[in-house]
């Protein structure tokens, strides 16, 4: 059905292309400053999983804020799909108006209370004054601090890693499957700077070393909240 | 069992449809979409739910700020109390009577607690209070997941009437799945039935 839904939604609405976890399409980041966050956003996502996504759009194209995130997290499909735990940063510049919105996953780890208030104190007065790298900047780092900090404390995170632990027969398996492509990667190069370059959407879920970033698949089902300055 | 089904259907159109209809088609397509349209159900009232299960907390506090619009709150509470009270039937997707009346219940509570967060304006002390505030943003998210819920289980309807009115799964529930119907779906007949009470952050600051 989510596939189905994103076809539907694709129809009506026109969404930027997934080009990694920062995406600028109304330029308001230098490409350094897009370089930084990328990076924290990677870090972030090697040591937990979830996946961070800023992006700054031109239009919402008469959505409201709300229906334009919640479709385009579906679109992309941001997070892993078997744990929904994707969160978007959108910022509408030219409408005045900026939302988180939470993965299912993520919910209750980043509460609709907690994106509330990331949005009032961290973005919102930064973007008042009119800086807006700032805003964005603390806004990711007010998001990833809610992940980080909480996920050690609140309960529910980590039962499910033990759920799905792998046999060791299995791992033992992939480990060899592993050792066998680096091996078939170090006959010919390049073939793996081609393979881990491309951007993509809607693929499998990847992200630990290489470069290339795609949704997991993951859904959303409007947990998060918004504000306009 | 395959004698039956010859025995069913002489006619040699059919025969073909039907070799067409299992060669080319997803036989089980109904029932998934059945499925979907369950899922997409649940979702909707599992979301009613959250909603209904915050009411008490906000208007204990808007209470304790507010004690002048005993009128707005009452409203609140009387159409939290008809939605709580509310059976809903098992077959409530079979059932189009019932589901416009889960509507207009909702569609009153809805209304209720948009009142309730106009007259909320005129009281800054209750503005500023972090519990207010907390309800307030876990209101509107749960607004917006209610919006997302019904839009899914639209879609989810769409799909499946869809299925069940065009060719081949008009033939494949005639024969397959005589018991599926075409399904109800949500329509804006209440006032402001489909629209979540405006929060507006703005005007406070």
């Amino acid at each position: 059905m989510a596939t189905l839904l994103a076809v539907s939604a694709l129809a009506q609405i026109q969404f930027p292309e997934l080009t990694g976890r920062v995406v600028d399409e109304a330029n308001l980041l230098t490409p350094a400053k897009e370089a930084e966050i990328s990076g924290m956003l990677r870090v972030h996502e090697e040591a937990t999983g979830n996946q961070v996504v800023v992006v700054t759009v031109q239009s919402l194209q008469d959505r409201t804020i709300e229906e334009y995130t919640v479709e385009l997290g579906r679109f992309w499909g941001i997070g892993q799909e078997d744990r929904d735990n994707g969160v978007l940063l959108l910022v509408a510049p030219n409408e005045r108006q900026v939302r988180i919105e939470v993965g299912y996953g993520l919910e209750g780890l980043l509460t609709d209370a907690r994106a509330s208030v990331i949005i009032q104190n961290e973005i919102i007065p930064a973007f008042r004054t009119g800086n807006r790298v700032k805003g964005i900047v603390d806004g990711v780092r007010g998001i990833l601090a809610a992940l980080e900090q909480e996920a050690d404390t609140v309960s529910g995170v980590a039962p499910e890693k033990q759920k799905f632990a792998l046999p060791p027969v299995i791992i033992f398996f992939i480990f060899i499957l592993i050792i066998m492509s680096f091996l078939s990667f170090g006959r010919s190069s390049r073939r793996y700077s081609r393979s881990s370059r491309g951007w993509s959407s809607g693929g499998g879920f990847s992200g630990s070393s290489s470069g290339g970033f795609s949704g997991g698949g993951g859904s959303f089902g409007g947990g998060g909240s918004s504000g306009s300055w | 069992m395959i004698s039956l089904i010859f025995g069913k259907l002489r006619s040699p159109l059919l025969l073909v449809g039907f070799a067409f209809v299992l060669t080319a088609c997803d036989i089980n397509a109904v029932p998934k979409f059945d499925e979907q349209v369950n899922a997409a159900w649940s979702q909707v009232e599992n979301q009613y739910q959250r909603r209904a299960d915050l009411v008490p907390n906000l208007v204990a506090t808007v209470q304790g700020f507010a004690t002048q619009e005993r009128e707005v709150l009452q409203n609140v509470v009387e159409a939290r109390a008809k939605v709580g009270q509310m059976q809903i039937p098992a077959n409530i997707l079979q059932n189009p009577d019932a589901l416009k009346m889960f509507e207009q219940n909702q569609g009153a509570l809805s209304s209720a607690l948009s009142r309730l967060l106009v007259v909320v304006e005129r009281y800054p002390d209750l503005k500023s209070n972090q519990n207010f505030l907390t309800l307030q943003s876990q209101l509107e998210g749960t607004e917006n997941r209610i919006a997302v819920a019904r839009r899914d289980y639209i879609a989810a309807v769409r799909d499946y009437n869809t299925e069940l009115r065009t060719i081949p799964g008009k033939w494949i529930a005639a024969w397959l799945y005589p018991e599926a119907e075409i399904k109800p779906t949500f329509t804006a007949t209440t006032d402001n039935a489909d629209q979540a009470p405006v929060v507006n952050f703005n005007s406070g600051s």
